[in-house]
């Protein structure tokens, strides 16, 4: 766990700078839809700045509109104090516009740094493909002229490797944290993915494959994290970044374990691998720009449904027992989703409670409330233990 | 021989304590908190076993739910508050009433409950960081109109013509009937404006997909019989009460206490 928490203290405690070899460029970016792979072609590292940072998030309350989302004033506010230095460094930030309030801070950042948006359509059809490959195209040619590289085939290739090779080992890590009884708490596993926002994707990947070995360790000694049957439950919704983990704290404090995620910060973030049909260089835009857009379950399409399959497939792999739907205030596009997949989920048996939170700490007693009882429900659907004690005195 | 077990609700005001034995209620006592939480409990445990001739040893499990059941060190365990209440109805339902929802009027919270055919807690929704539609909400409404919040409930149920309130704030309804007030309204149509309110506000709250089985009402507001009549007029349907409504999670304790000791 060692870089991971290193990497999450440097950037949050210390406020350092991204690790970057010298004179490499940071290009940030504002979500899964924006292809690393491009990016490290260049030459350039990216550094996901969609933020969970409180204190950011109470000065952008004084400069973006009161129903703004948190993720999007924190954002507001480290524009604004100038102070994390992943902030400032950065080249380029490229903000796709998944919704309006991302469209606006896209406008507002453009006054300080290099800003280039991504259009995203609201399907995902052949036509919305090629479109989004011609922003791809465009977006290249503006990386070029940041970093004065030249993205070759090689290049691409490369950037590809790196992404794809912590892709792998994320895929290793998953299978390894669905093992039952559990080897690694789920809130630790959140800490493990958001760390990638701020580590080169092959360093990340080094120190996740080291966890990998030291997981298939815990299976031979047989060492688990805990032998009780905790009641699984599964987190979606808006993003959940960090410092903002609040909620996965406390479902593991109430005794719940977070045994899978939905989320843009975690598993969803790189789990659909790009893949590569055609080995022309156009072939590879066009794996990246499906990549970005077929596989993701984002709320800010038209038609979703295939997040369901998602949730419902996740479900089924992590034997999940209850599901927490996270909704940040002012996330419209996800709370929309919401009476779907309680309906969708309904169905199948699965509870799923709403939790709208901020970024603050004041709701923690509100919140912990809702995980307990939730847990408490999950939990009495199993037989109670009996006790048999002779009481002396009160 | 245990055979008695004991439910301790510790709210924010007041500490609610059940005592059940062969699957019934035999006695509740209610004493305000007070700073001493534990040392409370204590006393009221001791009290309720005095009084029906019980020794310590015939207790066989105690569990604390409410807003400071972590600190009720004389219990065995606690649980939350939604999951005691969802018990509790086991026992206070009228014989009735099928599972399906409950309402509970906290003072100084909302939730719902939903519930199975066999009254396993399928989901809940509770209000969000907000007085309006709680105890505590009736008793500023109760303040202005110089009455207290026994009477609320039979003078609301006297009103011609209900006020329209629509805020859903404390503190803006509260400027809201002050203006009524002053605009000389009858105070019992202010009363029963202040219900219908409330009970719009908490129907809000409920869950369109959750539509199987009765509704019942539990906690301090369902001795409100304004907000309950408030309750079947908006809902269209009948609304059952529970027995002893403000003892309904020291019961619901009680009885999760049973399942253990």
């Amino acid at each position: 766990m060692e870089p991971f928490y290193h990497t999450l203290k440097r950037i949050y405690v210390d406020m350092a700078h991204a690790e970057t070899k010298k004179n490499q460029k940071t290009i940030g970016t504002y979500c899964v839809m924006a292809p690393p792979e491009l990016i490290y072609a260049s030459g350039a590292v990216p550094v996901k700045l969609c933020s969970g940072n409180y204190t950011a998030f109470s000065i952008g309350d004084d400069i973006a509109p009161r129903d703004a989302c948190p993720l999007v004033k924190a954002v507001a506010g480290f524009k604004q104090t100038g102070l994390m230095p992943v902030y400032e460094d950065c080249s380029m930030m490229i903000v796709p516009i998944t919704c309006d309030c991302k469209k606006k801070i896209a406008g507002m950042l453009s006054e300080r740094c290099e800003v280039t948006t991504l259009h995203i359509p609201a399907t995902r059809e052949d036509k919305d493909i090629e479109a989004f490959m011609n922003q791809l195209y465009d977006l290249m040619e503006k990386l070029e002229n940041v970093t004065g590289n030249t993205i070759t085939y090689q290049s691409l290739s490369d950037g590809f490797r790196k992404v794809g090779y912590a892709q792998y080992e994320l895929s290793e890590f998953i299978r390894l944290k669905k093992q039952m009884p559990y080897l690694i708490r789920g809130s630790h596993a959140m800490a493990i993915l958001n760390s990638a926002s701020y580590m080169p994707a092959d360093e990340w990947g080094k120190a996740l494959h080291k966890v990998n070995l030291s997981l298939e360790k815990r299976i031979a000694e047989n060492k688990t994290v805990t032998s009780k049957k905790l009641p699984r439950i599964m987190l979606t919704g808006s993003p959940i970044v960090f410092p903002n983990i609040k909620i996965p704290l406390l479902i593991e404090e109430m005794g719940g374990i977070v045994a899978g995620d939905e989320t843009c910060m975690g598993e969803r973030g790189m789990w659909d691998p790009a893949v590569i049909t055609d080995n022309s260089f156009d072939g590879m835009i066009s794996a990246l720009a499906n990549r970005a857009l077929r596989p993701c379950p984002c709320p800010t399409f038209a038609d979703n449904s295939q997040r369901i399959y998602r949730l419902k497939q996740l479900i089924k792999e992590n034997k999940i027992q209850g599901v927490i739907y996270h909704v940040l205030r002012g996330c419209l596009v996800y709370d929309f989703e919401y009476r779907r997949i309680e309906e969708e989920l309904g169905k199948l048996g699965i509870p799923v409670i709403r939790l709208e939170s901020d970024y603050n700490e004041e709701d923690i007693e509100q919140l912990r409330i809702r995980i307990e009882a939730f847990i408490e429900l999950i939990k009495l659907k199993q037989a109670p233990e009996k006790v048999m004690t002779v009481r002396k005195d009160f | 021989m245990n055979k008695y077990y004991i439910g301790l609700d510790g709210g924010s005001t007041y500490l609610k304590a059940a005592l059940i034995g062969r699957g019934r209620v035999i006695d509740t006592m209610v004493r305000n908190t007070g700073i001493d939480n534990d040392g409370t409990a204590r006393k009221i445990a001791k009290e309720l076993c005095k009084r029906n001739s019980l020794s310590a040893s015939d207790i066989g499990y105690i569990m604390a739910t409410g807003y400071s059941r972590k600190v009720l060190e004389v219990a065995d365990d606690d649980i939350s508050e939604i999951t005691a209440h969802a018990y509790g109805v086991r026992l206070t339902a009228p014989k009735e009433y099928r599972p399906g929802m409950i309402i509970d009027i906290g003072g100084q919270d909302s939730k719902i409950i939903y519930l199975d055919s066999s009254y396993g807690v399928k989901n809940f929704s509770m209000n969000d960081k907000c007085a309006a539609g709680t105890g505590k909400f009736m008793e500023v409404i109760a303040q202005i109109l110089e009455t207290t919040i026994d009477h609320v409930g039979p003078l609301s149920l006297q009103a011609t013509n209900p006020c329209d309130i629509n805020s859903t704030c404390v503190v803006f309804a509260q400027s809201e009937v002050i203006s009524l007030v002053a605009r000389k309204y009858n105070r019992c149509d202010i009363l029963a404006g202040m219900h219908i309110s409330m009970a719009k506000r908490i129907i809000k709250m409920m869950k369109k997909s959750e539509k199987g089985g009765d509704i019942l009402m539990t906690g301090g507001g369902a001795l409100n019989t304004g907000l309950h009549h408030a309750f079947e007029e908006e809902l269209m349907r009948d609304v059952y009460i529970a027995q002893y409504p403000q003892f309904n999670g020291a019961i619901g304790a009680a009885l999760i206490a049973s399942e253990r000791g």
